[in-house]
């Protein structure tokens, strides 16, 4: 239980994969401009991370290591191909304004990342546990991106319209390089807070010694 | 049997790959009728938007469709229908942009010198530049725009253009191949059209 609790605090926080280990920093750009598509795509990659590290998990006795990573590349295939499949099934206009970037969840960092560095080497059941938490690391942080570049690029959150008539829309808000920026202040304002975290923790420790 | 040995390494990837795309091929066929039914009614709905039709929310746009065109869609190459007593012709345009084909349909008035509306339905551009052949403020350029002769995709103040009467409008900033793609799908379908009416078949 304590491991669970662990790695969670790990993955949502501590190691977060976007802004300790930057990864998965495409989709960041790329979908971000509205709060729904964003949710929608962070849901499917938790869901894909989750399903291919507990398939990864289950399957890693008996798969021979030479083709290790086509295996994992073939298995996550497989989830995102089933989400884009349920998508067009179910959520049209969703999976028609996602449009490539559900096929691009393959290459999502993130994703083969914890198969090759988690799944590989644990039990399934822990190793589905950490691919939903490294999911609700990466949705935690596009969904404040996302509200901050729907808000001041469209004026609206989720589609509402929030800000009155008169709020002039920031265009570049809604283009990419205003990602970047958020990105870029969200990191800076996490990492001060960890470092002062950690400076706070040394201090005592020296004391005592 | 040795898990490193080429046969266990063979075989277990075929048994894999077997099973996973057996249930990837069975998600596809169990949704593919809702998936066509989706396709079916944004087909409707784009039909719709290039005769500059607006819909109701509560309005099924099969049902306004069949109204309208009479009918299930056919494969007939140019559709007639009669809006606001004029007459229109409507027609699927195609070719290829710059990543892949890009899919539409466009509607122009009985003597082929007006287009009503364009529609794109489908097309695989970069996203955020010539993804944006898709948005309302470079489809309504076409809206009523008058072409004696040809279209021409410019580079205007990035407003889009609003005079209807030139035959000219904005191309999108930095997907210039894009624009010029969707140029020559229309152009080359005016042509189409105005060489089958010349022959009388339309």
């Amino acid at each position: 239980m304590n491991t669970a609790k662990n790695l969670a605090k790990e993955n949502i926080w501590n190691n977060n994969p976007v802004f300790v280990q930057i990864l998965g920093i495409c989709s960041t750009l790329a979908v971000t401009n509205n709060l729904t598509n964003t949710f929608i795509m962070t849901v499917s990659v938790t869901f894909v991370t989750a399903f291919s590290n507990l398939s990864v998990s289950i399957l890693k006795n008996y798969i021979p290591r030479k083709v290790r990573m086509i295996m994992q590349t073939l298995i996550i295939a497989f989830f995102v191909i089933i989400v884009d499949i349920m998508l067009r099934a179910y959520l049209p206009d969703i999976s028609k304004s996602l449009g490539p970037y559900v096929g691009l969840i393959i290459t999502n960092c993130i994703i083969m990342g914890r198969a090759e560095a988690f799944a590989q080497s644990n039990p399934p059941l822990i190793s589905f546990w950490d691919g939903i938490t490294s999911g609700v690391g990466y949705m935690w942080v596009l969904m404040i991106i996302a509200f901050f570049r729907e808000l001041l690029g469209f004026g609206t959150l989720f589609g509402l319209k929030i800000l009155s008539s008169e709020f002039t829309p920031w265009t570049i808000m809604v283009m990419a390089p205003s990602a970047f920026f958020i990105l870029g202040i969200l990191i800076w304002i996490v990492k001060t807070n960890m470092m002062r975290q950690d400076e706070k923790k040394e201090i005592p420790a020296k004391q005592t010694n | 049997m040795k898990k490193d040995s080429l046969i266990y390494t063979v075989t277990f990837s075929f048994i894999i790959t077997f099973i996973f795309v057996f249930i990837l091929a069975v998600a596809y066929e169990g949704t593919a009728e809702r998936v066509k039914k989706h396709q079916k009614i944004s087909e409707a709905k784009a039909y719709l938007s290039a005769s500059g039709i607006k819909l109701n929310p509560d309005e099924d746009p099969q049902v306004k469709f069949s109204e309208i065109f009479g009918g299930d869609f056919k494969d007939k190459e140019v559709l007639t229908a009669k809006i606001n007593n004029e007459n229109i012709f409507l027609s699927r345009i195609s070719g290829k942009g710059l990543w892949g084909t890009i899919s539409g349909v466009i509607a122009v008035n009985s003597s082929i010198d007006k287009i009503i509306g364009i529609e794109i339905t489908s097309h695989s551009e970069t996203p955020g530049l010539g993804g944006r052949i898709e948005e309302s403020w470079f489809l309504n350029q076409f809206r009523d725009e008058k072409v004696p002769a040809n279209i021409s995709i410019i580079m205007g103040t990035g407003r889009g253009d609003t005079v209807s009467d030139n035959g000219l409008v904005d191309g999108i900033t930095g997907a210039t191949r894009t624009s010029e793609s969707v140029e020559n799908i229309i152009n080359k379908k005016l042509l189409q059209l105005r060489n089958l009416k010349r022959r009388g078949e339309i």
